[in-house]
């Protein structure tokens, strides 16, 4: 899966857990945690988009992206 | 094939509890997520309890209740902690002579963050199963405090710690280990372990916890996968799904249990949301109840997850529970085992949702005092006077008999029985 796809996959399901974002203009550099999203809303996201992708990746990998262009490249680089 | 497993247990968090809901408002912190965490109160240490009062208040009506022959064989008390104030002596010499038990009997302390407790009760399954000393029994006692003095000073071991002061408790709960498994029997050779090097949580200094929420919570779901599929390749017809009636995990807090569960069913039984859910409802909830009450008691929390699953559950016939146990840094276990209603009526014996309903609340201004308070029980502390005038409402709350930490004299904790 190209790591423009994950992007959006990303920016698609944290809308659906965060609803208010609905009108948002994401971008590669916005962070989950400004955005809102706590660590139970960030674990939550990452399983549904590996869900999606259908990707077995470890998670604890995921922990060090600084924002959700960060977290699509690590999926992208990982998935099998 | 040789029976082992709980034949006694008994959990005690406190006298003195927080809403944790307040403490959230208290803190400004943003409650507008705040409910998808599941917490509702958590036990706070007073100045006067540490470690060695829970355990001990834990164990004491369990080991009162064996008879003296029954007692003397008690051969091992292992301590389960992360919260010890003493880098070479074990906090289990303390409570065997709190307790008053044989002297010949083996006295060590186990520590892995939170997979503390469970190590325990695997080592002492062990031990019964190995028939070194037949009919022996083991005394295992996990019990893990919060005091909260967050380390200061650099991001990237402080992100997001404010979750940690409304999810830490304190308490500890207690079991006996022996071939008489009444309460729970273990399923032997039925484990799945799976632990590898990751800096998540920590105390890397004696008064002070570092951690990283969302590393923690991603570890602690590849590892509730990996041990279950370990131990699926040892229990071949298990089905994450059917096998087991009810789930005790390791509960940090109860948002981070659905979280897990919610991925362990999606992966493993392919479940739809709506499904998951009730899946939750049916199977996980009775485990959260006593946990979502005392807050994170660390190495203590799975088993406090065991017992609030036993005390809640539907054992009209016997049922499997499956427990799974994390700790950071990380180790972690997936096993289970056989609980009938005999087991369920013993353990109900102990009232522990009755006596935490006897807890004293305290208001956000007792609260923030006991913070300031706590400087004076660090670690390393020489000599000191606990003041029995601080909360004093809260001494008397259970309306028993109950242990607090009296003096320390030249590093030597004296304790006292107050009722």
């Amino acid at each position: 899966m190209e790591q423009q796809q994950i992007f959006e996959i990303i920016v698609n399901n944290t809308k659906e857990l965060l609803p208010e974002l609905e009108s948002h203009n994401f971008s590669q550099s916005d962070s989950l945690r400004d955005l809102g999203a706590n660590s139970v809303d960030r674990s939550e996201l990452i399983m549904m988009t590996l869900e999606e992708m259908d990707a077995n990746i470890p998670m604890a990998q995921m922990a060090k992206a600084n924002n959700i262009g960060e977290l699509a490249q690590i999926m992208f680089e990982q998935q099998a | 094939m040789r029976t082992v497993g709980i034949e006694a247990m008994n959990a005690f968090a406190g006298t003195a509890f927080l809403d944790v809901k307040k403490l959230a408002e208290h803190r400004n912190l943003d409650t507008t997520r705040f409910n998808n965490l599941l917490m509702r109160e958590k036990t706070v240490a007073l100045p006067y309890e540490d470690p060695i009062t829970f355990a001990v208040n834990a164990a004491k009506p369990i080991v009162d209740a064996l008879t003296p022959e029954e007692k003397d064989r008690i051969e091992m008390v292992i301590t389960c902690s992360e919260s010890s104030f003493d880098f070479g002596k074990s906090m289990s010499t303390y409570c065997h002579d709190l307790l008053g038990l044989n002297r010949n009997c083996r006295l060590f302390e186990l520590k892995n963050a939170c997979y503390s407790g469970v190590a325990g009760i695997q080592m002492a399954v062990n031990f019964i199963l190995a028939q070194v000393s037949p009919g022996a029994k083991i005394l295992v006692i996990a019990t893990d405090i919060s005091r909260f003095m967050v380390e200061e000073g650099g991001d990237a071991l402080s992100a997001d710690w404010s979750f940690a002061e409304p999810s830490g408790g304190s308490g500890a709960v207690a079991m006996l280990i022996s071939d008489q498994p009444k309460v729970f029997q273990i399923d032997v050779g039925a484990n799945g372990y799976y632990g590898y090097e990751v800096m998540d949580t920590c105390r890397p200094s004696p008064d002070a916890d570092a951690g990283d929420t969302d590393l923690s919570l991603l570890s602690y779901l590849d590892c509730c996968e990996n041990a279950f599929l370990e131990y699926k390749k040892r229990v071949e017809e298990a089905d994450f799904a059917k096998s087991f009636s009810y789930m005790a995990y390791h509960t940090p807090f109860g948002g981070m249990v659905k979280g897990a569960h919610r991925n362990m069913m999606r992966k493993l039984a392919k479940a739809k949301p709506k499904d998951i859910e009730q899946d939750f409802n049916q199977r996980v909830t009775p485990g959260l109840e006593l946990c979502q009450r005392v807050g994170n008691i660390m190495g203590a929390t799975a088993s406090l997850s065991i017992a609030s699953t036993i005390a809640n559950g539907d054992f009209e016939t016997p049922k499997r529970i499956a427990c799974f146990s994390y700790g950071s840094g990380c180790c972690s276990e997936f096993f289970s085992g056989i609980v009938t209603k005999e087991g369920q009526q013993k353990l109900l014996e102990q009232d522990i949702a009755g006596v935490l309903d006897k807890r004293y609340e305290l208001t956000m201004e007792e609260y923030d005092g006991i913070l300031e308070n706590s400087n004076a029980l660090r670690f390393g502390t020489r000599n000191l006077e606990l003041d029995a005038e601080f909360i004093p409402q809260a001494r008397k709350a259970l309306g028993r008999e109950v242990l607090f930490l009296k003096r320390i004299n030249e590093f030597h904790r004296e304790y006292e029985w107050v009722s």
